[in-house]
């Protein structure tokens, strides 16, 4: 482990992966060219199957763009200042030889670009949120995409708005998820060492 | 009374927030077809709230305190969809009723109006 990494001791990074929270509600304050290149460096370092590489950032900020995607994405519930559009250059897809009907790699590389994106937003101090219920169709004709690059996962981003009220939880609503609901040791069903 | 008797104010969309909708549908019908089947209930409410939204920037005067009120509530309690479905459930099966109630009142209200300046 290097010096800088030294510094950053697990129960730190554990406070940092567990105090983000998906953010739906932005203040109009812009998003640096700083921050965005933080974010995207981020995901360059996310794991990528067989070093491949498939994928692009797209970066937006142009509030115009940003309107007309968010018209073709039922998921944005917001128009946020930024967004971060990871997309698939099936160009390189087809020269590497990758059957994308059938990899799920593909689709893992995104979960995890997606996933260092949104922590060093967090890091940074900013709110973000992923989008995936988009047209891709529409989305490609929004963000003015070759037909080689087809976008698979929008992530929107901003300075956080005030907190939302508390939601309200009724009886029945399920507990909060924990870690060891999720883990087995050595055999399905086992949650203890 | 059929609704094109009603003494209704003429408040329509621009052509830019009518297309702004028509793509929001066409892209919830088309995600509809991959997502989990409840939430194309969410996506009929996201599109409710939005056209409450466009009524709003013509700030209707019969209509303008209902909007804004029932648009804060439905965007609130849509989200609960994520966290606390029976809830969420509870909001669907109670919102249409809020909105026949609003609408009789402005059905009432119109009416009093036409009384009122028939000679």
């Amino acid at each position: 482990m290097n010096g800088s990494l030294a510094q950053l001791s697990p129960e730190q990074l554990l406070a940092l992966l567990k105090s983000r929270r998906v953010c739906r509600s932005f203040t109009a304050d812009p998003v640096s060219d700083e921050q965005l290149r933080l974010m995207t460096e981020a995901a360059r370092w996310a794991t990528s199957a067989g070093n491949r590489h498939v994928h692009k950032f797209l970066i937006v900020r142009d509030p115009e763009v940003i309107h007309r995607v968010r018209a073709v994405s039922p998921g944005m519930l917001t128009a946020p200042p930024a967004l971060i559009a990871i997309l698939t250059d099936l160009d390189k897809a087809e020269r590497e030889s990758l059957q994308m009907e059938h990899d799920h790699a593909n689709w893992m590389d995104v979960g995890t670009a997606a996933m260092n994106m949104m922590n060093m937003a967090h890091a940074l101090g900013l709110g973000s949120c992923p989008v995936t219920s988009f047209s891709r169709s529409g989305a490609a004709v929004m963000l003015g995409l070759p037909p080689h690059l087809t976008p698979e996962w929008l992530l929107i981003v901003g300075h956080p708005a005030p907190v939302p009220p508390p939601r309200r939880l009724s009886v029945n609503a399920p507990k909060p998820v924990t870690a060891r609901d999720l883990t087995w040791w050595e055999q399905p069903g086992r949650h203890d060492p | 009374m059929p609704a094109t008797d009603r003494s209704s104010p003429q408040m329509v969309l621009t052509e830019d927030q009518a297309f702004d909708l028509l793509a929001f549908l066409f892209s919830a019908a088309e995600i509809s077809l991959v997502e989990p089947t409840y939430y194309g209930t969410f996506r009929l409410v996201d599109a409710a709230s939005r056209l409450m939204g466009f009524m709003l920037e013509h700030d209707p005067e019969r209509s303008r305190e209902f909007l804004h009120r029932f648009k804060e509530e439905v965007d609130t309690k849509k989200v609960w969809m994520m966290w606390d479905r029976e809830a969420y459930y509870d909001f669907l099966r109670a919102a249409p009723a809020i909105v026949a109630a609003e609408l009789k009142r402005l059905d009432e209200e119109a009416a009093l109006e036409s009384e009122a300046t028939t000679p």
